[in-house]
């Protein structure tokens, strides 16, 4: 687990060898100019600022040493003290002992050739102090044996990276992942053997390649998981309600683009849980729960995905005050939902202008909708689902996948063309006689694995004419058996007929350009290794526009 | 709407400090100098509400900035963060304006109350 202190442990760590580096350098120029007022003025600041650090993270021996060089350098800047002799020796002593003291934080105690080094600082501190000129001190400095570490380069191991660099490196990499994927097919295609095994070492290498730049770019969800107790605690004060709250899994790592994405969305639904799911103390206590709410946080990892969940003992979600708010708000008749399964009326709570807050609160219920929570987890190629029971409470699953880049996608063909839909909403895939298909309202519909799924032929849906097109004629399938991919899309599942299926296959998905971006059923395009375009299925867009708009 | 806070301070540790105990405590924080050239440039183009501010820069003194701040938007709200050891500074830089101070190592409570004043008023 990755908390906050050891956060900050890193970050002391790396900025005190940045100045222990940078000490080193300022004082051997020091020595070649003894009189340089800005130089002092730098090393001043450099010791001033480990001086507060190290006493903010709390390693008391770094702190106390750098304040005995920070007072002998304040003595020299004020000419008090020369820079010079003996005191150039202990200096620099004193110096390599506080890079000794980094680089071994949780040791204990001084070693004994330390106390001579911050005995000899004390004597020259005391001998400017005290006015006395260099070179009559009372004391004798001691002459320890020098240390040994010191002149062992340290350099270190940790560096700040702007996200946008990293960001540029994995567009590269994306890029490159193209190319490898069209030097194999062509490789394929020519037959030769060294050709061969060059391709498939590059594609071993890109593939090494494409994941050590994905991981350089992960980060621990406890970065955000931790502020959570604060927000909170706020949100709770605002809400005159107590709340417990039960964080895990902060150790597991995603994406930080991803993390910084779902950021807001998060903090929504924790809001909504707080106010509107975690009932007042008395009507907990009057419905037999203990008065404090609990809440709880958690993330674990499956596979390629990341699964954050945010559960909460409020009151739940009365499934009939969402199949009344689902006629009233014209989305379907009452009979139909009547008929919709206990997910599926939960999905519409993530339908723009849904709403079940009765009272806008300070906190939340402002009009910004779980639409926007969906929209945000749908952009990364998320998804999200709800669960609730009334009187028992509410859990919110978000899925997420680790990383941008890459996506794992089923291939397949319609009218001659290329077309790819991500893993993520595929359900299955089925071979179903043309019999088995029915023609309903204006659509195809079966039956599969006791669920009646509206299914769509993609070859009418995408090459026939507005005018002519029928999506509810069987005349229209081609051959006997008809490969339907189901897809699924906020817990409603739709069927895609496509003429034939290839494999499936992790490609790099590349925004539309204008002006072809505004077509909505895309999400983008690649590139196959044969060179081929293929358009990649926006899953949402196709299942909004045909499930929503019916 | 979120109060708006810079802040000014060459170390990153102690800037992350700042900025997680500021931003938990639902404060925005604009920016993140970390030299007197950058604090002044970002002092005008993010006008904030509030600036907190080392003394001990790597370019300008804080008093410099302090003063060059003030010059431009003298209702600027400042606080000073400093270390024990640099009274006068702090002294100085009260007298030219600066609202309160924060001693290093400081507190969360300590740093919220400070700020929280300081934004009341």
């Amino acid at each position: 687990m990755k908390s906050r202190e050891e956060e900050y442990k890193e970050i002391f760590i790396g900025e005190a060898l940045e100045y222990y580096d940078a000490l080193n350098r300022h004082i051997s120029d020091l020595e070649k100019n003894p009189e340089n007022d800005s130089l002092l003025a730098e090393i001043f600041r450099l010791l001033h600022n480990m001086k507060a650090n190290a006493k903010a993270i709390g390693y008391i021996h770094i702190s106390e040493l750098s304040h005995k060089l920070e007072t002998a350098f304040e003595l020299i800047r004020n000419k008090k003290l020369a820079f010079a002799d003996e005191a150039v020796t202990i200096l620099f002593d004193g110096i390599d002992l506080l890079g000794e003291l980094i680089n071994n934080l949780d040791q204990e105690d001084y070693q004994a050739q330390d106390e001579n080094i911050i005995r000899n600082l004390d004597i020259i501190v005391q001998t400017g102090e005290s006015g006395n000129k260099p070179g009559d001190k009372a004391v004798e400095v001691a002459k320890g044996p020098k240390y040994l570490n010191s002149k062992n380069i340290q350099l270190s191991d940790l560096i700040y990276i702007q996200i946008k660099k990293l960001d540029h490196l994995l567009n590269l990499v994306g890029e490159l992942i193209i190319d490898r994927d069209r030097i194999i097919s062509i490789s394929k295609e020519l037959d030769h053997p060294d050709l061969t095994s060059v391709s498939s070492h590059l594609y071993r290498l890109t593939e090494d390649l494409q994941f050590s730049v994905m991981d350089a770019r992960l980060v621990t969800i406890g970065s955000l998981f931790n502020k959570f107790p604060r927000i909170v605690r706020d949100i709770a004060v605002a809400e005159k309600k107590e709340i417990h709250l039960d964080i895990t899994g902060q150790d597991i790592q995603i994406d930080r683009n991803i993390l910084q994405i779902i950021t807001d969305s998060l903090l929504h639904i924790m809001r909504n849980a707080i106010s509107h799911g975690i009932e007042p103390a008395e009507v907990r206590e009057a419905a037999g729960k203990p008065a404090v709410g609990n809440i709880s946080l958690s993330a674990q990892s499956d596979r390629d995905m990341v699964q954050i969940k945010l559960s909460d003992d409020g009151k739940g979600i009365d499934l009939n005050d969402v199949r009344r708010g689902i006629v009233q708000k014209g989305y379907l008749p009452a009979e139909a939902a009547n008929e919709l399964r206990d997910s599926e009326v939960l999905s519409y709570i993530f339908e723009p202008g849904f709403s079940l807050a009765k009272q806008i609160t300070e906190v939340s219920g402002r009009g910004v909708g779980l639409d926007v929570v969906k929209n945000a987890i749908d952009s990364i190629g998320g998804r999200i689902r709800i669960d609730s029971e009334k009187g028992k409470g509410t859990t919110f699953t978000l899925h997420l996948p680790t990383s941008i880049a890459v996506k794992g996608a089923l291939l397949f063909e319609v009218d001659s063309s290329f077309y790819a839909i991500p893993l993520m909403h595929t359900d299955s895939v089925v071979a179903l006689d043309k019999d088995e298909l029915h023609e309903i309202g204006g659509l195809l519909v079966a039956d599969i694995k006791n669920e009646t799924i509206t299914v769509i032929s993609l070859n009418e849906f995408l090459t026939a004419d507005e005018k002519t097109m029928n999506l509810g004629s069987k005349a229209k399938l081609q051959g006997v058996v008809q490969n339907i991919i189901i897809v699924t899309y906020n817990n409603r599942k739709l069927g895609l007929i496509v003429d034939k299926l290839f494999r499936q296959q992790d490609i790099v998905v590349k925004a539309l350009n204008k002006p072809v971006d505004i077509i909505e059923i895309y999400g983008g395009v690649t590139l196959l290794g044969s060179g081929k375009v293929c358009l990649v299925l926006d899953v949402p867009a196709l299942t909004r526009y045909f499930l929503t708009k019916k | 709407m979120k109060k708006r806070i810079l802040i000014v301070d060459d170390s990153f540790y102690m800037r992350t400090m700042l900025k997680n105990m500021l931003t938990d405590a639902g404060y925005e924080v604009v920016g993140e100098a970390p030299n007197g050239q950058t604090a002044l440039q970002m002092a005008k183009e993010t006008n904030p509400d509030l600036i907190t501010l080392d003394v001990i820069l790597p370019d300008n003194t804080g008093l410099d900035v302090l003063k060059g701040i003030r010059k431009d938007q003298p209702d600027m709200k400042v606080i000073i963060v400093s270390a024990v050891g640099q009274e006068v500074i702090v002294t100085e830089a009260i007298e030219n304006g600066a609202l309160a101070y924060i001693v290093k190592p400081f507190s969360e409570d300590k740093v919220l109350e400070v700020v929280g004043n300081a934004l009341k008023n």
